[in-house]
């Protein structure tokens, strides 16, 4: 798509994506660029369902934590796309992430400029002062590497990633994407490899590595299903015992929600198919 | 290997109460004599007694930890995941409460008023101890400090297919209510094992509709086999883990708020869940289990 075409399709998108103060490298040209990929992605590819996302206020920080799969962080990816192309309030979506393994200036300069941020304490407070819309993959490198047996049965969620948004009080949402871990079946982890090679994580695919380059990043076109949960309240009791116990409680019930959910979608999904 | 001495034990003749009480000291001195309007027969305990440990320490090999998280005195609420078709698990808990715990006591399990209606099953279920499960039900048994068994899945829980073995549903709140009215503590049980010892390939829904049952499951061996080799279950390695108890400390007029109860129950709910999914992750096979 060209900037011109895009800057006339997405108004309103560019409008709220330039408000805000912070940018971190935000590349609204590079977002132009990928645009088109992601819409194949998202309409054709993958046929993403989106569901629960009025729940998401037009303005204002949120932070939404999900659950992530397969070589790419593909739902991030979505999540983004579902954000910037929504009729009624299109928002700016900013992924805190771990980039420390990221070596190479330009890919990390490329994935700045879609959203990506380094996940800081420091980075999420300023981006929520900003009034943005953050995601977490709490999962973290586990969910690039996760069997194909243990599909859909979340790993530990990293607490401390949800420390700033329980210190600025901001809604937490979570996010339970179906259809990302069967996309890129992984069967194996070379945990070795990982090491030697600075990753952090090195899955072997039907795809990866065994094919030639950009194909060796491919998917399967599985029909993916994206819920936003309403955001989880605060622990019942209101007595606080400390920030990091909250933080924990937090965590642990926006895993739960979110697991419970893709046991819901499954058992849904068999239902249908008789 | 499967060793047969507990089995042969159920086959010897003789006094099977007589047996028990030379087996379980502790258990028999704690509960004979005592009449029990609830209908508890420490006669049919005893009786059934050397198949279930049977199955218990010979056939699934179940690994308890930590049983010393269930006090020896005064009421609680155990409440876990529930699995297989025939609910083998709440007999597993049974019998490592019976024969693994430094104080025998019995679980008092709340089970579906479905159960009792079963022709000679219904009766059965009562002396070995199981409760009509109603909330004044549970209320008594917890005022006579008895350890109550809850499995808030319900049937559903029973019922599920085999691809959706160790997805746990969502939880029923009257065991968090039931905790709040009676300052009882809830002891949260992740059970492995019980959801692949019968795999539930399909589900007949007109067919269990027809014959008034909750579901009416096609596994490998049910309904091919003729009649006692169908009941087979498949010799699955099981881990029950006990979780610590759960203190709620909130004032017994808070039982009536939904929100509170629901959230407490979803929480529970979660925690067992996320414990079931560790365990799989660190199980090396189906058969062997952690160890091996």
């Amino acid at each position: 798509m060209t900037v011109k075409t895009f800057a006339r399709a997405y108004r309103n998108y560019i409008r709220s994506a330039t408000a805000g103060g912070e940018q971190f490298g935000f590349d609204l040209e590079l977002v132009a660029r990928i645009e088109p990929l992601l819409s194949l992605l998202y309409r054709q590819w993958w046929k993403v369902a989106l569901s629960g996302f009025e729940h998401l206020p037009a303005a204002g920080p949120a932070l939404i934590a999900g659950n992530s799969g397969g070589t790419i962080p593909w739902p991030a990816f979505m999540l983004m796309y579902a954000l910037m192309s929504s009729r009624s309030k299109p928002r700016r979506l900013s992924v805190l992430a771990d980039l420390d393994w990221v070596a190479d200036r330009k890919l990390r300069q490329a994935l700045a400029g879609v959203g990506f941020v380094a996940r800081t304490a420091e980075n999420a407070r300023r981006l929520f002062a900003a009034g943005e819309v953050v995601a977490i993959f709490p999962e973290g490198a586990a969910a690039a590497s996760k069997p194909f047996a243990e599909r859909y049965r979340l790993r530990p969620f990293d607490w401390t990633l949800f420390l700033p948004a329980i210190e600025e009080d901001v809604p937490i949402y979570p996010l339970a994407t179906l259809g990302c871990d069967e996309a890129v079946p992984v069967f194996a982890n070379l945990e070795g490899l990982a090491r030697f090679l600075r990753l952090p994580a090195y899955p072997v695919t039907p795809f990866f590595p065994w094919m030639p380059f950009p194909t060796n990043l491919m998917s399967l076109p599985v029909a993916w299903r994206m819920h936003l949960l309403r955001p989880a309240s605060r622990p019942a009791d209101q007595d606080r015992h400390g920030l990091d116990e909250v933080a924990q409680r937090q965590a642990g019930f926006v895993e739960g929600e979110i697991q419970a959910e893709l046991n819901r979608m499954l058992r849904w999904r068999w239902k249908s198919q008789g | 290997m499967v060793t047969w001495t507990n089995l042969q034990e159920a086959l010897k003749p003789g006094d099977p109460l007589k047996a028990f009480a030379r087996r379980h000291p502790s258990f028999y001195s704690r509960y004979a004599g005592q009449e029990d309007d609830f209908g508890f027969k420490l006669s049919t305990f005893a009786l059934w007694e050397p198949l279930f440990r049977f199955c218990y320490e010979d056939y699934f090999k179940v690994r308890t930890e930590g049983i010393e998280n269930i006090l020896g005195e005064g009421p609680a609420i155990v409440c876990g995941n529930h699995s297989g078709l025939i609910p083998i698990d709440g007999a597993m808990l049974a019998m490592a409460m019976c024969s693994h715990h430094p104080s025998p006591r019995r679980v008092r399990f709340l089970a579906t008023d479905w159960f009792f209606g079963l022709p000679g099953l219904g009766d059965w279920i009562v002396e070995t101890g199981q409760v009509r499960a109603t909330q004044e039900n549970a209320r008594i048994l917890l005022s006579r400090g008895e350890l109550v068994g809850v499995y808030p899945e319900g049937l559903r829980g029973v019922g599920k297919t085999f691809r959706e073995r160790y997805r746990v549903l969502d939880f029923h709140p009257g065991f968090v209510q039931l905790s709040i009215a009676t300052g009882a503590p809830l002891i949260p049980i992740a059970t492995v094992g019980g959801d692949e010892i019968y795999p539930n390939l399909l589900n007949l829904k007109g067919l269990a509709r027809f014959m008034r049952m909750p579901f009416w499951a096609v596994t490998p061996t049910f309904p091919w086999l003729p009649f006692p080799l169908m009941f087979i279950p498949l010799p699955v390695k099981w881990m029950i883990n006990i979780h610590k108890p759960i203190d709620l400390g909130y004032p017994p007029e808070k039982a009536g708020d939904r929100k509170l109860v629901l959230r407490i129950a979803r929480e529970i709910q979660y925690d067992i869940q996320r414990d079931i999914n560790r365990l799989l992750r660190e199980r090396r096979s189906v058969f062997t289990g952690w160890d091996g």
